[in-house]
């Protein structure tokens, strides 16, 4: 899923300064499941700019609702009825909902109330790594199910580099070293054969590089 | 007692969360004692009533949340 | 003559079958090129090549290619470095080419430690390519006369390969077959990384001889000699895939005050006494950090002057 991670009251509140009346909008998405974004995190996030507002002496509105997805044309249209009576929009889905929001509705001003991190997964409750760099071509069957380009700090197709040291990344201690694990598996296996030739250097086309991406998929479209 | 919770772990995840919103006021300008959690037993009553009054006597130190004025 | 593959002095030096011994010499954090000329004089007549690094640890530096060329006008020969972390390919292959037209003729080929340890950890990082596609990317250009896209080069770059090898970083099983991996991509020559656990290099070493890779590539032993305890507590501490025992510090510690620095010495000099015999060690690489002035006095004492001319 996509991972993020909410903003700070202050930045928020910096961003929303000049409203009277706004709506937060969640996702049941991606960032429902990473607990940043959801119904829930939207009532918090409500109280919590309602409170630090009274305080200020300039009372905010806050309505607050929850879209089924915001990274699709068709639930965006969720809020059809309703946009207009705000002053602003905070979106708490991942960068792509303010952005379908905003096309969808090029009156209203969409901001984001959550900094979109990376594609990962909870490791465990409260925890997400990064597994996925979302590069546009993948190699993980290399490297039996791992990922370097994701998961090296230098993204090298032939490590481990010479800053590996205990399974751990030079970078971090605490960063577990994917190479180290890529090379033990390997090993485990029988088959460092497979790490034993140089790899051609990657296209990095169809990875953000080459521009914004578009996938389409003829026999869905109409 | 902390970490012998009925619920097994429920009174340590009671205190992240106690934490979490203490944090929170704290972002938003509001005083984070204003929300404590204790870990006490059924056979606690004195203890209990002691820092019922602790807290009371606190919240009127700090005055009425500037919210609510 | 006509073998070489790039008639680089080190080229010749190794090939002619002498002990090479090669030196380092970081560029100043400025454009004070006096200070950087002060530096490598020390190194001339004392080395075969001289190391120029290439924003080392990530700190922002006179670039690698500059000072080298600086080094050939004054008659040293450079080991320009180059690392993954700051350029992409485009910038790589014109760097690659300058440098050639510049008259540098060696490079070494790194990964380069992560921006996060320098003084610009916001900066954006690179790795295009890594360190095993460079080297293959420099023997393609110098060997088949192509780009990387395969396109003809007019007059191809002729450089003397190098790589690092880290015989200390983990998985310590896998760390020779990287090295093979290093040479089978195009790798002519070899430095390590500073050695002071010398039975795990012994065994290392023995590993490499045994897979033939001796015979395949250029291997020179690194040392850098250690000026105080504070300074092996903190390689031992602080720098990625150093392995530095606790006898050698205890060594140093006990060597008394003042007498510090001199110790480290005598124990680089033992280290250069013991790689001269040891089968597939070609040389040495001395990485005097900071401490290029006392050079003359350590190839000197080492033996190893004067250097070979060929």
């Amino acid at each position: 899923m996509i991972v993020a991670d909410r903003k700070s009251l202050d930045e928020i509140l910096w961003m929303v300064s000049d409203c009277n009346k706004i709506l937060i909008a969640g996702c049941k998405g991606c960032v429902t499941v990473c607990n940043v974004g959801g119904m829930k995190e939207v009532g918090i996030l409500a109280s919590a700019l309602k409170i630090a507002r009274k305080k200020e002496g300039k009372p905010l509105e806050v309505d607050e609702k929850t879209l089924e997805r915001q990274c699709d044309p068709e639930y965006v249209e969720q809020i059809r009825d309703i946009y207009d009576d705000y002053d602003a929009v905070v979106s708490m889905a991942c960068g792509v909902g303010p952005q379908f929001l905003s096309e969808a509705y090029p009156s209203q001003r969409f901001f984001p109330a959550v900094n979109t991190t990376f594609f990962g997964g909870a490791t465990e409750h409260g925890i997400w790594e990064e597994r996925c760099a979302g590069c546009g071509t993948c190699i993980i069957h290399y490297y039996d199910g791992m990922c370097p380009i994701a998961r090296c700090s230098k993204s090298i197709q032939h490590g481990p580099c010479g800053g590996s040291a205990r399974g751990k990344c030079e970078i971090n201690a605490e960063l577990d070293c994917i190479w180290d694990m890529i090379v033990k598996k390997k090993m485990e296996q029988g088959r460092l054969d497979d790490l034993l030739m140089v790899k051609a250097a990657k296209d990095w086309r169809t990875a953000r590089d080459g521009g914004p991406r578009k996938s389409i998929r003829e026999e869905l479209t109409k | 007692m902390e970490g012998e919770c009925h619920f097994l772990e429920g009174n340590l995840r009671a205190r992240k969360r106690v934490d979490y919103v203490k944090k929170t006021l704290e972002e938003l300008g509001i005083e984070p004692e204003r929300v404590e959690i204790f870990n006490l037993s059924s056979a606690m009553g004195p203890q209990f009533a002691e820092i019922a009054k602790g807290m009371t006597d606190k919240i009127k130190e700090l005055g009425p949340s500037p919210v609510n004025c | 003559m006509s073998e070489l593959k790039s008639g680089s002095n080190l080229e010749k030096v190794l090939k002619a079958g002498h002990f090479a011994f090669t030196g380092e010499c970081g560029p100043p954090q400025g454009a004070n090129v006096e200070h950087l000329k002060e530096k490598y004089s020390h190194l001339k007549g004392m080395v075969d090549a001289v190391n120029v690094t290439d924003n080392q640890t990530a700190v922002v530096r006179m670039s690698s290619w500059a000072a080298s060329t600086l080094m050939v006008q004054d008659g040293l020969e450079p080991n320009f470095q180059m690392v993954c972390r700051d350029r992409n390919r485009l910038a790589m292959m014109g760097d690659i080419l300058g440098v050639h037209a510049m008259g540098i003729r060696n490079m070494l080929c790194l990964s380069g430690d992560h921006q996060q340890f320098g003084n610009h950890p916001e900066s954006k990082n690179v790795y295009d390519i890594d360190s095993m596609q460079l080297i293959a990317l420099v023997k393609k250009m110098r060997d088949e006369g192509k780009f990387m896209n395969d396109k003809d080069i007019d007059v191809p770059p002729k450089l003397f390969i190098g790589a690092a090898s880290n015989p200390f970083a983990d998985p310590y099983e896998f760390r020779v077959y990287r090295l093979a991996n290093k040479i089978e991509a195009g790798a002519d020559f070899i430095q390590t990384q500073c050695i002071y656990n010398m039975d795990k290099f012994r065994d290392f070493m023995k590993k490499a001889v045994d897979m033939g890779l001796h015979e395949k590539a250029y291997i020179l032993a690194g040392v850098t000699p250690m000026k105080s305890v504070g300074m092996a507590r903190y390689m031992s501490k602080s720098v990625p895939g150093m392995d530095v025992p606790d006898e050698i510090i205890n060594r140093l510690k006990g060597a008394g005050k003042g007498k510090v620095a001199e110790e480290g010495i005598k124990f680089a000099l033992e280290q250069i006494e013991e790689f001269k015999e040891m089968e597939g060690v070609a040389g040495v690489h001395l990485m005097a950090i900071e401490w290029e002035h006392k050079v003359p006095e350590i190839a000197e004492r080492a033996g190893v002057l004067p250097r070979p001319v060929v």
